[in-house]
């Protein structure tokens, strides 16, 4: 990576300026006292202070982030033990119909699952709210984890399971000391994918909420007709500055637990 | 596998943590008692002080939840699992909602202000003596205008929006009553026409207006006239009031020949759990002064005749957004058409879009 031409960096500039410029513009309109995002009058906190004061705003932030981290969390331990099971499975034609299910519900539209929750959960008498929530995003995001943990085990040598067994391990010593370390990076990248798909899902979500439940991307979505204020602007600021607080923090941890082992390729 | 094992409890530690600031919210949000009611309204339809309010005066605490389309609500209250007490549908979804068996009729002997409400926004067909339904807020359809990007035009009257000077300017609201309409009005007829005559002159009409169409689009026109990046568009008298309050050389005119005056409405749907909480609630929302605090915070109009002197003597006397008896004459409450006079509405429409540009 070290010589780059200047083309390629240029390119690059732009990329990152189309990714990040209507982020900030949100931002930079966040402190607008103007109260729209036509015209910058001049600077003021008071749409951040509007969020602190917003208590429902709150806690909708709060459910969120709740069912993001939980349901990426179940989704990610189901999503693994099924990767294991379609990776183990003898049977070929039985692992490749599994494969292909798994693979029509990752492109089958929002819209049609989460209909097809909201009648499922009526029919058996589920209570709409933070329940039917949970579980329709555990289920959507499975076949996500799936995909992203099942590259990981095809692409480990068989050869260190055999290994293994034969230096003595016992089967669960294989699981836990060889195949999932092995797999790690696929089922943090699998519990990631299904937390942003988590708290930006929309469609299914306004199925399934009721009772006083309800997320952020439904709150926002609401607002169209009567217009989203620049409370929301300051909110996504904020989970914006958040955000970028946890990766780097997450960065600066991974190397420090990385660098006294030395180097790797 | 220890690191999963750790990551799994760090998240799982602060969710926990989370649940538990959830928990304190709501309920230092809540101080009331165990009476609650849920609301299931339109985003930022209301001003939340009111319920902050409400819940002190009654003791009842407001569950509070909003959704974006009149058939994403109903969907979701025709399916159940829910236990919304009030809801706000459009007048075309209460009469959707009442022949689906959805609402429950109203008892006005427990919503005392309804007295309050103008009698002339009372008794409407699409809910004749408002047996289901009391009108929240109110509005007609007309042409939000730029004047500083134009050359001139006015419009009073549904022709200029054929006039060639406009060509590749006029934005159009993705609906196909309005947009029918638009042309119904034009010539005379009836926005609840059924005469598949009227409504073939209506089309054929509508697209010798093609090559002034610049684009079809929903919510956001709003944001297009703000930025003048847009100069004229066909809109709800809601959508111009936000256009207004952003960019002060917007106008917003109801054109003579006459157009639709559309209604969001408080029901009670069947799921309702807490129906006497609801009255509560309804009633509360009816007060005038109530009624104006909310009309201010909301910006549409409100059809709470008591309520207006309350108000800014400047909002309630522009006759943009709240017309005067004679200009009302020449406004249509939508009919529901039923299913097959809305298909060939819907069908009329999407020929019209297929054929633009």
């Amino acid at each position: 990576m070290g010589k780059l031409s200047s083309l390629p960096k240029i390119y690059l500039t732009l990329v990152f300026v189309i990714l990040y410029a209507p982020i900030f513009y949100l931002i930079y309109y966040s402190f607008n006292s103007g109260g729209g995002m036509s015209h910058f009058e001049s600077f003021t906190l008071e749409h951040y202070q509007a969020v602190f004061q917003d208590t429902r705003l709150l806690i909708i932030v709060m459910n969120t982030v709740i069912i993001a981290l939980l349901s990426a969390l179940l989704s990610t331990t189901i999503g693994v033990i099924g990767a294991l099971a379609i990776y183990f499975m003898k049977n070929k034609s039985a692992r490749q119909t599994i494969l292909s299910l798994n693979n029509i519900l990752i492109v089958s539209p929002d819209v049609i699952i989460g209909a097809s929750f909201l009648i499922l959960f009526t029919l058996i008498g589920v209570k709409l709210g933070f329940a039917s929530v949970l579980i329709s995003h555990i289920a959507f995001s499975i076949p996500i984890v799936v995909i992203m943990v099942l590259p990981k085990l095809q692409e480990m040598s068989t050869s260190l399971i055999d290994a293994a067994l034969d230096l003595g391990a016992t089967r669960k010593d294989v699981m836990t000391r060889v195949i999932l370390p092995y797999i790690k990076p696929g089922i943090f990248a699998g519990f990631f994918l299904a937390l942003t798909y988590s708290l930006d899902d929309f469609a299914v979500t306004f199925f399934v909420t009721g009772n006083g439940f309800s997320t952020l991307s439904v709150e926002i979505y609401s607002m169209a007709r009567t217009g989203i204020t620049l409370t929301i602007n300051a909110l996504s600021g904020l989970i914006f500055l958040i955000t970028i607080v946890l990766v780097l923090g997450y960065y600066i941890i991974g190397n420090k637990a990385k660098s006294p082992q030395g180097v790797r390729k | 596998m220890r690191g999963l094992i750790s990551s799994a409890a760090a998240i799982l530690l602060v969710s926990g943590f989370l649940l538990f600031i959830n928990y304190r919210l709501e309920h230092k949000a809540g101080s009331a008692g165990k009476d609650t009611i849920t609301v299931y309204n339109w985003g930022e339809y209301i001003d939340p002080d009111l319920l902050k309010e409400f819940e002190e005066k009654e003791g009842i605490k407001v569950i509070y939840e909003t959704f974006d389309s009149n058939e994403g609500m109903m969907g979701k209250i025709e399916q159940g699992g829910t236990s919304y007490d009030v809801t706000v549908p459009s007048e075309y979804a209460v009469q959707m909602m009442e022949e689906k068996d959805l609402l429950i009729p109203l008892d006005f002997s427990k919503i005392p202000n309804i007295q309050h409400i103008d009698p002339y926004f009372m008794d409407l067909p699409f809910d004749p003596d408002n047996q289901y339904s009391i009108p929240y807020f109110w509005g007609t359809v007309g042409i939000a205008y730029n004047p500083s990007l134009l050359e001139g035009q006015t419009f009073e009257s549904w022709d200029s929006l054929w006039d060639a000077s406009l060509r590749q300017k006029l934005i159009l609201v993705d609906s196909a009553r309005e947009v029918i309409g638009v042309s119904l009005n034009s010539l005379g007829y009836s926005l609840n026409s059924t005469s598949l005559q009227e409504l073939k002159e209506a089309t054929d009409k509508l697209e010798t207006m093609g090559p002034n169409v610049k684009a079809v689009i929903g919510d956001e026109v709003t944001q297009l006239m703000i930025n003048n990046e847009a100069s004229v568009a066909l809109t709800w008298s809601g959508q111009a009031a936000d256009m207004i309050s952003e960019n002060d050389e917007i106008d917003y005119i109801v054109p003579e020949e006459g157009s639709n005056l559309w209604f969001d409405n408080i029901v009670i749907p069947k799921t309702a759990t807490n129906i006497e909480g609801a009255y509560k609630f309804i009633n509360f929302m009816l007060d005038p002064e109530v009624a104006a605090q909310n009309a201010e915070y909301v910006g549409y109009s409100t059809p709470n005749i008591s309520a207006l002197s309350f108000m800014d003597e400047e909002i309630t006397s522009d006759e943009r957004f709240y017309p005067d008896e004679q200009a009302r004459e020449n406004l249509e409450v939508y009919e529901n058409l039923g299913l097959e006079t809305l298909g060939v509405y819907n069908e009329l429409f999407l020929k019209f879009k297929m054929g633009l540009r």
